[in-house]
């Protein structure tokens, strides 16, 4: 079976359609906040005159989300070899691959697949959401950026860019819409919301007890994984979407990040490359703007 | 009557100036609307807000996340015209065939009466034929009115009605909210 699959090649049928972080970020408009009587916020709450619609297109990012997930979890379950793993090791070397030989332990991989059973569950529960809130299958475009995290060759940068990155970013996702469900008094959304989090919280755990435990010996190695984190999550704030700031949809959840094993100052680290992006994403956004306006005049 | 629509041509979407106003000529055309219409998008928002303003003309303003593909994002999507549009376009001729003198303007509308007055126009414009999900409009009037049977009784109602007045939909829509 081949390892480490490309994202251009996940299987999909014709109801999707996949966009890539690129597409996302060339788009010249803005939905951040501009002088609005009706709407002091972007975060998504039941009283934004938009609220279902938003929360329509985040539920449909969720369940992409979860399927994504499931396909990294299920990659890295495959991906690595274990140590001892001599058939393995032999099917490997005939096929000429080497890299990061016998790097995996097997209970991170009892733990992946633990994690693919998790996030086979969240699809289904998310398509059933989707499905109450009034969301087809593929009704929204679906953004290939969660699995891109999940290409890396290296199993500990992958378990710092989707555990901890990745599933990092569910936990906030999670609660935000946890909230949503419980002011909107949707019974349904609330209560499956928190129980996928509380899946998020311990996919995060395994992420960050496996980070330490894999690279205690090897400093250079683990400061490489949290730099690798640091720029998925970074890609993560989706240009500001996820931030403490108002002017983001979703807010950054620190008592259940700190549940999950990240540090205060990792939370602060976070909460400030999440405000970065959403500057950056404003700057970039109004010279898009500029240059469109310059070339209508012309 | 005749339709307007600016900007002709798009810099941040991929729209189409004649598309929308062939959709809005269709539609006026089906609902009996019978003063011109002045399309204005704003293709600087992803956002899908829409607002009409009834004078001699009916203005719409819209953004561009109204008309748009939600699966291939800036392109625009006929479905997504003409749902966005029929639902403004029925609400002006809500008021101005009588019956809506009391409603208030739409600035002033409660999120409650925006949804029992969406719900309205979107069943009508299941019955002219414009495909609509149901479940969609179920689900954002259940998050305006609660999530009981009381409010589904009265979505359902509002759905299937015809040549309802203002103080009809408003009743029905506050006996929901506070069943």
């Amino acid at each position: 079976m081949r390892k480490f699959f490309p994202v251009e090649e996940l299987a999909r049928d014709s109801r999707f359609n996949q966009v890539t972080m690129k597409d996302r970020m060339a788009d010249p408009r803005s939905a951040l906040v501009k002088d609005e009587p009706r709407q002091k916020s972007n975060r998504l709450v039941p009283s934004r005159p938009d609220a279902s619609a938003a929360a329509r297109g985040l539920m449909h990012g969720i369940f992409v989300g979860e399927i994504q997930a499931l396909e990294g979890a299920g990659r890295t379950c495959h991906d690595f070899r274990t140590a001892g793993d001599s058939a393995r090791r032999a099917q490997d070397d005939a096929h000429g691959e080497d890299s990061f030989a016998d790097a995996v332990p097997f209970a991170l991989k009892l733990d992946m697949a633990r994690q693919a059973w998790d996030e086979a569950r969240h699809v289904e529960i998310s398509v059933k959401l989707s499905d109450w809130m009034g969301s087809e299958i593929g009704e929204f475009a679906e953004n290939t950026v969660l699995f891109q995290a999940a290409c890396s060759t290296d199993p500990i940068l992958r378990l710092a860019g989707v555990n901890r990155a990745l599933e990092g970013l569910a936990i906030d996702v999670f609660t935000t819409m946890k909230e949503f469900g419980d002011l909107a008094g949707d019974p349904y959304l609330e209560f499956c919301e928190d129980w996928m989090l509380a899946d998020e919280v311990t996919h995060v755990k395994m992420g960050s007890d496996w980070l330490r435990r894999v690279t205690e010996h090897d400093p250079d190695r683990r400061k490489k994984a949290l730099e690798f984190q640091s720029v998925v999550d970074k890609l993560f704030s989706y240009g500001g979407t996820r931030s403490d700031s108002q002017e983001s949809p979703i807010g950054l959840a620190r008592r259940f990040r700190e549940l999950a094993g990240f540090t205060d100052d990792e939370v602060e680290d976070i909460a400030e490359v999440s405000l970065a992006a959403l500057e950056e994403r404003k700057a970039s956004v109004a010279r898009m703007q500029a240059t469109a306006r310059e070339f209508a005049a012309s | 009557m005749t339709v307007t629509v600016t900007p002709q041509t798009f810099q941040f979407v991929h729209f189409d100036a004649a598309l929308i106003q062939r959709v809005a000529e269709s539609l006026t055309a089906a609902l009996g609307l019978d003063r011109p219409v002045a399309i204005e998008v704003d293709e600087t928002t992803p956002l899908a807000r829409i607002s009409v303003e009834i004078g001699d003309t009916v203005t719409i303003r819209a953004e561009s996340g109204a008309f748009e593909d939600t699966r291939r994002p800036r392109h625009q999507s006929e479905d997504a015209t003409a749902a966005a549009l029929g639902r403004v376009l029925l609400r002006s001729r809500d008021r101005l065939l009588g019956g809506f003198g009391e409603a208030p303007a739409d600035d002033d509308l409660s999120l409650a009466q925006v949804a029992a007055w969406e719900t309205y126009c979107v069943g009508r414009l299941e019955r002219i034929g414009l495909p609509v999900n149901r479940q969609r409009w179920k689900y954002n009037f259940r998050n305006r009115h609660g999530f009981s049977d009381v409010a589904d009784l009265a979505f359902d109602r509002l759905w299937t009605s015809d040549g309802l007045t203002w103080g009809e939909l408003d009743e029905i829509s506050r006996a929901a909210a506070g069943s």
